[in-house]
């Protein structure tokens, strides 16, 4: 027994609108490839100037809540780490109980990239670089209150800054 | 460097790539990623060109930024991106076939009952689609499952509403008769 045409159709419908995987080193592979063909801005500086000249220091972290769902208020932060000679990078945090499996970061040729979700609050966090060195963001505020002897950073989601 | 408290709209993160910020630019990938992602892969039928053509847009829209005249729209002229990119490099009906291989392959090595009627459904559909004249494919995915107005794929497409409104009733009707004779196989 057939089913009636639109039945049909809305489930193919639904098939499709089902999410589809995407490599999560996508992301890192589209920064890296922007980063290495920077337009320039009207003053004829390269806008990635700043971003070159932190590379000649080995890394870079660029962290920043990405975008705000509005059914939970949780923001989405996208932390992107330039490492070239790394084996393998995790961001370790306090929402994640510093736990480096939790969330391992991707590659596309040195650029380590991974979003985390995170609610409205103050969150410490660093990166493991090859499961020994820990990194923290030489950008962002550094917390004062690290217990571990290790530098780590801040990140304030949610709120009037960081 | 640093951390900033960062607003969630598209216009600003535009403004802020404008100014030179390479986290804002990742915000946007990361946005639309996936929605324009499950696009390209229904549209290409092949995953790692779908990707491919998913990088190569964000690249592109980053490159022409300053063209996006309208960014609080950031995500339909994302899109008129891709349905550019697809066109100028064309369908790839070779590659389309060799998933249908590996399709094949799974089926054969799916285990019983439920999962194989997943893995024909699934298989059902892409021969549907892939069999679609693409800008039939084109209308129907924008409209049914990309959920985009008609005027708004008209934008993107170049074509007339009335010209889109027939292209998705051929596909619906199409897909219909393609998935009834997949039946009969």
């Amino acid at each position: 027994m057939f089913e009636r045409p639109d039945d049909v159709v809305a489930r193919v419908i639904q098939h499709l609108r089902r999410p589809v995987a995407i490599d999560p080193g996508l992301d890192a592979r589209v920064l890296r490839e922007i980063a290495q063909a920077p337009p320039t801005n009207r003053r004829g500086w390269p806008l990635w100037s700043a971003l070159a000249a932190a590379a000649v220091l080995g890394a870079i972290l660029i962290a920043r809540p990405w975008s705000r769902d509005e059914t939970n208020r949780s923001d989405l932060l996208q932390f992107v780490f330039v490492a070239p000679q790394a084996a393998s990078v995790s961001l370790v945090g306090d929402f994640n109980d510093w736990d480096p499996a939790r969330s391992p970061m991707q590659t596309a040729q040195g650029v380590w990239a991974t979003a985390v979700r995170l609610a409205p609050g103050r969150y410490r966090y660093a990166f493991l670089v090859n499961g020994v060195d820990w990194r923290a963001d030489p950008g962002a505020p550094t917390a004062r209150d690290d217990e571990f002897g290790t530098a780590s950073s801040v990140v304030t989601v949610g709120g009037r800054g960081s | 460097m640093g951390i900033e408290r960062v607003e969630s709209s598209d216009a600003e993160l535009v403004r802020r790539v404008r100014a030179g910020d390479i986290g804002a630019y990742g915000a946007l990938v990361s946005r639309y990623r996936d929605r324009l992602g499950r696009y390209a892969v229904h549209m290409i039928g092949d995953h790692e060109d779908a990707e491919e053509a998913l990088q190569d847009s964000f690249v592109r829209a980053y490159r022409s930024l300053a063209r996006c005249y309208d960014p609080a729209r950031f995500g339909a002229w994302l899109y008129g991106i891709m349905v550019n990119r697809y066109r100028t490099t064309g369908a790839r009906a070779a590659r389309r076939h060799r998933i249908f291989v590996r399709d094949a392959d799974a089926l054969n090595g799916a285990a019983h009952g439920d999962q194989a009627d997943r893995v024909e459904w699934t298989d059902a559909i892409e021969r549907a689609l892939a069999r679609l004249a693409p800008e039939y494919r084109e209308a129907f995915l924008l409209k049914h499952v990309e959920d985009l107005e008609y005027e708004a794929i008209a934008e993107l497409t170049g074509a007339g509403v009335s010209a889109l409104k027939m292209r998705v009733k051929r596909a619906r009707e199409q897909l219909q008769l393609y998935l009834r004779e997949a039946e009969h196989v």
